[in-house]
């Protein structure tokens, strides 16, 4: 955990996942926008657009549009590459962004004060014989958006408790 | 979502009255106790918390007891859901959506 100027105490997201499929394959997914356009978005959700310069320096506008039923309209994630090692590791930030890429306040868009306005996120990308390790690690997530996290998955639990007892 | 709570929430002090109120309901008094605030700001953070419709409050004798309210949790929950989920989701697709990519690979070689 570290602590920011602005005294509000941070905290790391972290995801694991094996991949069936070998490490040049997932990094080409990873890496070209034709391959990414069909796996980034919601379920549901469709991708008419996505921009990937890949280059340390380099910038990426991914868009997504809702499903019909859900109103159709599209949102756009953007960012800069900070780090590119070849099949190992990617390093970008991620925006709430307008259709050119351009950073927007997440709090206009509905989202609460202390929401990321970019953050930070590391790829590793790791070869387990046949099959792809990816580490995915977000830096920086808000403590206060972490303890609502918590508090949503202890009621999740209960809610899993009560099923499993309402089934008895 | 609605933002009312989460800027109801998004304020420390308000997050810790809820932690606490996760306990137990208690009144005014006791929650200002256990959190080590000043009456006054606790019962203007219970008034934002009320407003809200995140607390619900019952009289009961001379007290005021303050509960949390399971609605708009519920609400937050299946927001952050999406939210929470986005990797999982998003790793679930890539894992479908490499599988294709080998089937065509597969069929390619042939």
């Amino acid at each position: 955990m570290t602590e920011t100027t602005d005294n509000v105490k941070r905290e790391d997201l972290v995801v694991t996942r094996i991949l069936d499929a070998p490490l040049a394959l997932v990094w080409k997914a990873w890496t070209d926008p034709e391959h990414v356009k069909r796996w980034w978005g919601p379920k549901h959700y469709t991708s008419p657009t996505c921009k990937i310069d890949l280059r340390e320096g380099g910038k990426y506008v991914f868009c997504m549009r809702a499903p019909e039923d859900q109103g159709g309209q599209d949102s756009y994630t953007a960012g800069v590459f900070k780090k590119i090692v070849p099949m190992e590791r990617l390093e970008f930030t991620q925006s709430l962004s307008d259709r050119d890429g351009n950073k927007i306040d997440p709090v206009q868009v509905g989202m609460p004060p202390d929401f990321p306005r970019e953050i930070r996120t590391v790829v590793i990308f790791k070869a387990k014989g046949d099959m792809t390790e990816l580490t995915i690690t977000e830096y920086d997530w808000p403590v206060s958006q972490m303890s609502v996290y918590s508090y949503a998955g202890m009621h999740q639990s209960i809610d899993k408790l009560a099923e499993s007892l309402a089934k008895g | 979502m609605n933002t009312i709570t989460l800027s109801a929430l998004a304020e420390p002090n308000r997050l810790r009255i809820v932690e606490l109120l996760r306990e137990n309901p208690y009144p005014v008094g006791e929650i200002a106790k256990r959190l080590v605030l000043r009456q006054p700001q606790v019962s203007k953070h219970l008034r934002i918390l009320s407003d809200a419709g995140l607390v619900k409050v019952h009289p009961a004798a001379q007290q005021r007891i303050y509960q949390l309210q399971a609605k708009p949790f519920k609400e937050l929950d299946g927001w952050l859901e999406t939210f929470r989920r986005i990797w999982e989701t998003r790793m679930d697709n890539l894992d479908e959506y490499l599988q294709e990519l080998k089937e065509e690979q597969k069929r390619g070689k042939k």
